[in-house]
């Protein structure tokens, strides 16, 4: 009688530990997904404040390209303005990654602008958070892909059921980006 | 830097002649050591057997000649030795000419810039700034270093050797040293072109190329957390650790992953490196002595120049496949 009681209270031990364990595993690989969307956040904001600058600049030698430095400019006031959802962001900042690239294309048709030390620092330090931005979106898709495979698999995804975890979406890299810059239908 | 064709010119035009003036010295490098072997090696053998002979006919009583025999042997080994050990004189001098005359005009022809010291070696200081190996070595050997810059990149390549000592106690107890290696190969820096914070570590992969994505359960490292990738053949070679997720990748963008999987492919070796400071480390392991002449066959061998040249070229590879005289980032 005793050993059965036993038997039942260590399983029930268990049991309860393995969901510990499984709920901390949850817990845990939700705030890496939160902490990988921040430091995404971040870099994007050293892109908004990069902005600015380089509109500012590229304004004082290519004068034909008023439209689309004013549309990238529009842009940005948006993004930083905070009330859009996660989504909205999102889509503005693929918008956002391919005006700047437009810009960088655009630019090629002023060689007064391009040999300028203060637009090639801008150029270097754009190249830079471009690259971190991406690296952060890597980041964040590899995060989620972990937090996605621990939610649906068993036995996590009983646990997950019960704290009703939402499966979230990778970073899609938009049409835009895969394809060649075309700079005069970009914003038609 | 010359190609692989202008080599085999190279080769036919200049180094045949050299290697060809060699092959005298190295024969008989070769002839004093097979005769300082024989020289040792069958006195000891006659010895043996007179020794069984009379051992065999206990009549036969111990005459002059075998009194003197074990003199007569011992005389020969000690010709043996003394010629041997005057060998290794001459063995060091056939391997500096060949240094000099060979596989320094070899790394002259792929950069007449670049600097070949052939007994010196990255430094101890550089291996631990590495991190590769975090194993204590007790013996650290190397050679070869070369050092150069190829457009904006500088860097510096050896063959490295590190080992310990490891002391174990056989069934009676009694003490056993031997030597194990914790890295052999070439060794290789350069400057990276980005800014690096973090350490990122990229190791072979065994774990998974084993089990496939289960093995992933058991890649672990005191190095780092384990940094899982994107491109799946890159992910069956190597296993990523870093201090910071989101800085390995920008380390290791889509065409940086496609290029290590290249230079793999290429060399087959095991590969190690590390990205430190504002470095990339390479750590490409050899079984062989690299860079070294041979002594008990031809010297003159287009294959082995082309072995060589393929080695050294492996530093322009890196540089080039990883990209790194692309300076478009804030790093000048």
């Amino acid at each position: 009688m005793n050993t059965t009681l036993i038997i039942i209270l260590a399983v029930v031990a268990l049991v309860f530990l393995i969901f510990i364990g499984m709920y901390n595993n949850l817990i845990r690989k939700r705030n890496e997904v939160d902490n990988a969307f921040g430091g995404m956040d971040v870099q994007l904001k050293k892109r908004y404040d990069l902005i600015p600058n380089i509109v500012a600049t590229v304004k004082q030698y290519a004068t034909h390209e008023k439209e689309l430095l004013t549309k990238v400019t529009e842009m940005r006031a948006k993004a930083t303005s905070g009330n859009l959802s996660s989504d909205e962001k999102v889509d503005l900042d693929n918008q956002i990654s391919a005006g700047m690239k437009s810009i960088m294309v655009a630019v090629e048709n002023y060689p007064d602008l391009k040999a300028s030390e203060n637009f090639l620092n801008l150029q270097r330090t754009l190249n830079e958070v471009e690259s971190q931005i991406s690296a952060a979106r890597r980041t964040y898709n590899a995060v989620i892909t972990d937090y996605n495979n621990a939610i649906q698999t068993f036995p996590s995804n009983i646990m997950a059921g019960m704290m009703s975890l939402q499966r979230k979406e990778v970073f899609v890299i938009p049409e835009t980006e895969r394809q060649n810059v075309d700079v005069k239908n970009l914003f038609n | 830097m010359i190609k692989k064709e202008e080599l085999q010119s190279l080769f036919e035009n200049e180094l045949k002649d050299k290697l060809a003036g060699l092959e005298g010295l190295r024969k008989s490098v070769a002839r004093r050591i097979l005769g300082g072997i024989a020289l040792i090696a069958l006195p000891i053998i006659i010895g043996i057997a007179v020794f069984v002979y009379i051992d065999s006919n206990i009549n036969m009583s111990m005459d002059g000649l075998a009194k003197v025999l074990p003199f007569i042997i011992i005389a020969f080994i000690i010709t043996g030795i003394v010629l041997l050990i005057l060998n290794i004189k001459k063995k060091k001098e056939y391997r500096r000419r060949y240094k000099i005359e060979v596989v320094c005009e070899v790394v002259k022809a792929i950069d007449s810039e670049w600097s070949y010291a052939p007994d010196d070696r990255i430094t101890q200081s550089e291996y631990y700034s590495s991190d590769l190996f975090r194993k204590n070595f007790d013996r650290y050997k190397g050679d070869d270093l070369i050092s150069g810059s190829i457009e904006k990149t500088d860097f510096r390549c050896s063959e490295l050797h590190a080992e310990y000592k490891e002391v174990t106690h056989d069934k009676d107890g009694k003490r056993q040293e031997h030597w194990v290696t914790i890295f052999k190969g070439l060794f290789f820096h350069a400057d990276f072109n980005k800014n690096i914070l973090a350490k990122t570590y990229v190791e072979p992969d065994t774990a998974e190329r084993l089990l496939g994505k289960f093995g992933q359960k058991f890649q672990m490292s005191s190095k780092g957390k384990l940094v899982k990738l994107e491109n799946i053949e890159f992910e069956k070679t190597f296993a990523v650790y870093s201090t910071d997720q989101t800085e390995a990748r920008y380390i290791l963008t889509p065409a940086i992953m496609e290029a290590l999987v290249n230079i793999y492919k290429m060399y087959k070796r095991r590969m190690y490196l590390s990205f430190i400071g504002s470095r990339v480390y390479v750590a490409m392991s050899f079984k062989k002595d690299l860079f070294e002449p041979k002594i008990f066959t031809s010297g003159v061998k287009y294959s082995d120049v082309e072995f060589m040249f393929n080695l050294f070229m492996m530093n322009a590879t890196i540089i080039h496949e990883l990209n790194l005289n692309t300076r478009i980032w804030t790093k000048e």
